[in-house]
């Protein structure tokens, strides 16, 4: 008798379950097409006001979408004047900002992790890493081009504008952990360290790669900047400079977009690998 | 073997100090299923917490088997606390079995163990499900799992029913009377709920408001699986109610 009341209402629980399930499929599904739906129009649109914003004011300094997309072409194929196509450009750039944006991971997270876990040591040492934070990365230009060269200058550039928002991130990340899951961990006579690699650490993991996701768009800005300082011929932020000197802002605006859509793809790639990591998070909708 | 002497516990706030336990003394004899029974934030819950040496007390002593608690797996305790508190990165046998982990026992061992004790919780089948996926008393049930796998010499349960629906709760209290049956433990069980005290309860304390003093100490002589409808439980719930006002 016993038996069959603990039996019961789980098998209508388990129904229910699978019931809510299907229905969420289907509802994701829908919602993507109506995503899909709407980004769609809404590229639509901007092409649109801007061929037309570009044909109202008759300028050569601002060409339309379809001026820039035949200098797209060009420079897809051909390249510039001295040869670099487009794709070389963009992965200069790219090999770049990723050596910078890993080298920023490699030492802010674990850093973050440790002083979050120890924060009395960054109470401590506030007086120094505080008005580091708030050197902007273009300040660092000068030191950057006295002390490093080639790939080293761009790699340092990148470091300095995303390490210090990373490591906030992930030290907060880190010291916000639920009090209850450690209450929990320490009841069961845990370590100190069972509770910092098995509990606080995976708990602060979809907020550290959230930071990743962030710190993206500083190291963009860090290696356009640096390209556009440096001798050397390659990479986006070089394209737009050398012709922003020749007023030829159908180049330009190539380069701008293409750092648009690196930063696109970049982050696109980024939240799968967040899907794929913390399926257990639910999006919050209100 | 649980003692509780003069145990006192104040805490310092800007308004001065707040005194939430005073002079608490109690002993619980092994096997005895104690339900603190008083109003909310009566200081039942800084109580457990003592017990389970999450804090200290200000004065006073816990005496467990003749020595105070400490954190470091002499005494093996199990809390249940008021929300689940389910790790949402592991499936619900890596969250029931996360005390027997903290213990290096094999894995093969604390799977089966795992397995075991959800299917006296009725939860076979959703081993590899995570807390996400599951309702809100099912979590309920794996928290419950959790605490009991580890077979703690004191079960201490903060009001873990407090946030389900009647229906809800009542199926729980009844799979938890006979877990309880199955195998008994000590429990120290804090509600606010008269009825689910009768339920559950083989003692009840009674503590009056903040701060936290025992103001009665039942015992419970009613035959388990108790019937709250029945003539008995009725007639008991009603002499308390009157004790109590």
């Amino acid at each position: 008798m016993a038996k069959m009341r603990e039996v019961e209402p789980v098998v209508e629980i388990g129904e229910m379950t699978a019931a809510v399930s299907r229905e969420r499929v289907q509802k994701l599904s829908r919602d993507r097409r109506r995503v899909i739906g709407f980004n769609s129009l809404s590229l639509l649109l901007f092409l649109l006001l801007w061929e037309g914003s570009s044909r109202l004011l008759h300028s050569v300094f601002f060409p339309g979408p379809l001026v820039v997309s035949r200098t797209f072409v060009v420079l897809l194929v051909e390249g510039d004047i001295q040869g670099y196509t487009l794709p070389y450009h963009a992965y200069v750039s790219l090999y770049r900002v990723l050596l910078g944006f890993g080298a920023a991971c490699l030492t802010a997270i674990p850093l973050g992790i440790i002083l979050g876990l120890w924060r009395p040591v960054y109470f401590g040492t506030r007086v120094v890493s505080e008005p580091l934070r708030f050197i902007p990365p273009l300040a660092w230009i000068p030191m950057a081009i006295l002390f490093f060269s080639g790939l080293g200058r761009y790699v340092f550039l990148i470091w300095v504008g995303v390490f210090f928002p990373l490591f906030i991130l992930t030290m907060n990340g880190v010291s916000t952990a639920s009090p209850t899951f450690v209450d929990v961990a320490r009841v069961l006579g845990a370590s100190r360290s069972f509770i910092a690699l098995r509990i606080i650490i995976p708990n602060a993991l979809p907020q550290i790669v959230g930071a990743m996701r962030a710190v993206m768009s500083p190291a963009w800005m860090c290696i356009v900047a640096a390209e556009m300082v440096a001798a050397e011929l390659v990479g986006l932020g070089q394209l737009i400079n050398n012709y922003a000197t020749l007023l030829r802002m159908d180049i330009v605006i190539v380069g701008m977009i293409s750092i648009g859509i690196l930063g696109l793809l970049l982050n696109e790639a980024l939240m799968a690998v967040e899907r794929a990591l913390f399926r257990y998070r639910q999006e919050v909708k209100v | 073997m649980l003692e509780y002497r003069n145990v006192h516990k104040s805490f310092d706030t800007e308004a001065g100090s707040l005194v939430v336990i005073k002079d608490f003394t109690a002993s619980i004899r092994e096997g005895e299923f104690v339900v603190l029974l008083g109003p909310s934030g009566c200081g039942k819950s800084t109580l457990l917490r003592i017990t389970a040496g999450l804090e200290p007390p200000s004065r006073g002593e816990v005496l467990i088997d003749g020595r105070a608690p400490d954190l470091h797996g002499r005494h093996r305790l199990g809390f249940v606390f008021q929300e689940p508190a389910l790790m949402p990165w592991r499936d619900l046998v890596s969250n029931v079995t996360l005390g027997l982990e903290i213990r290096r026992i094999a894995k093969a061992e604390r799977n089966r163990q795992a397995v075991e004790i959800l299917r006296l919780l009725g939860l076979q089948g959703f081993e590899k499900y995570y807390p996400h996926q599951v309702s809100g008393g099912m979590k309920h049930r794996v928290a419950i799992a959790r605490a009991y796998i580890v077979d703690p010499i004191i079960l201490l349960m903060d009001e873990p029913f407090v946030a389900l629906d009647a229906q809800t709760r009542e199926s729980l209290q009844r799979d938890l009377q006979d877990l309880w049956q199955r195998r008994k433990k000590t429990v120290i069980f804090v509600t606010h709920n008269l009825e689910e005290a009768i339920l559950l309860g083989t003692r009840i304390v009674v503590l009056g408001k903040r701060p936290a003093t025992v103001q009665m100490d039942y015992e419970v002589r009613l035959a388990m699986p108790r019937d709250p409808v029945s003539r008995e439980f009725v007639d008991l719930r009603h002499e308390l109610r009157g004790m109590l006002a």
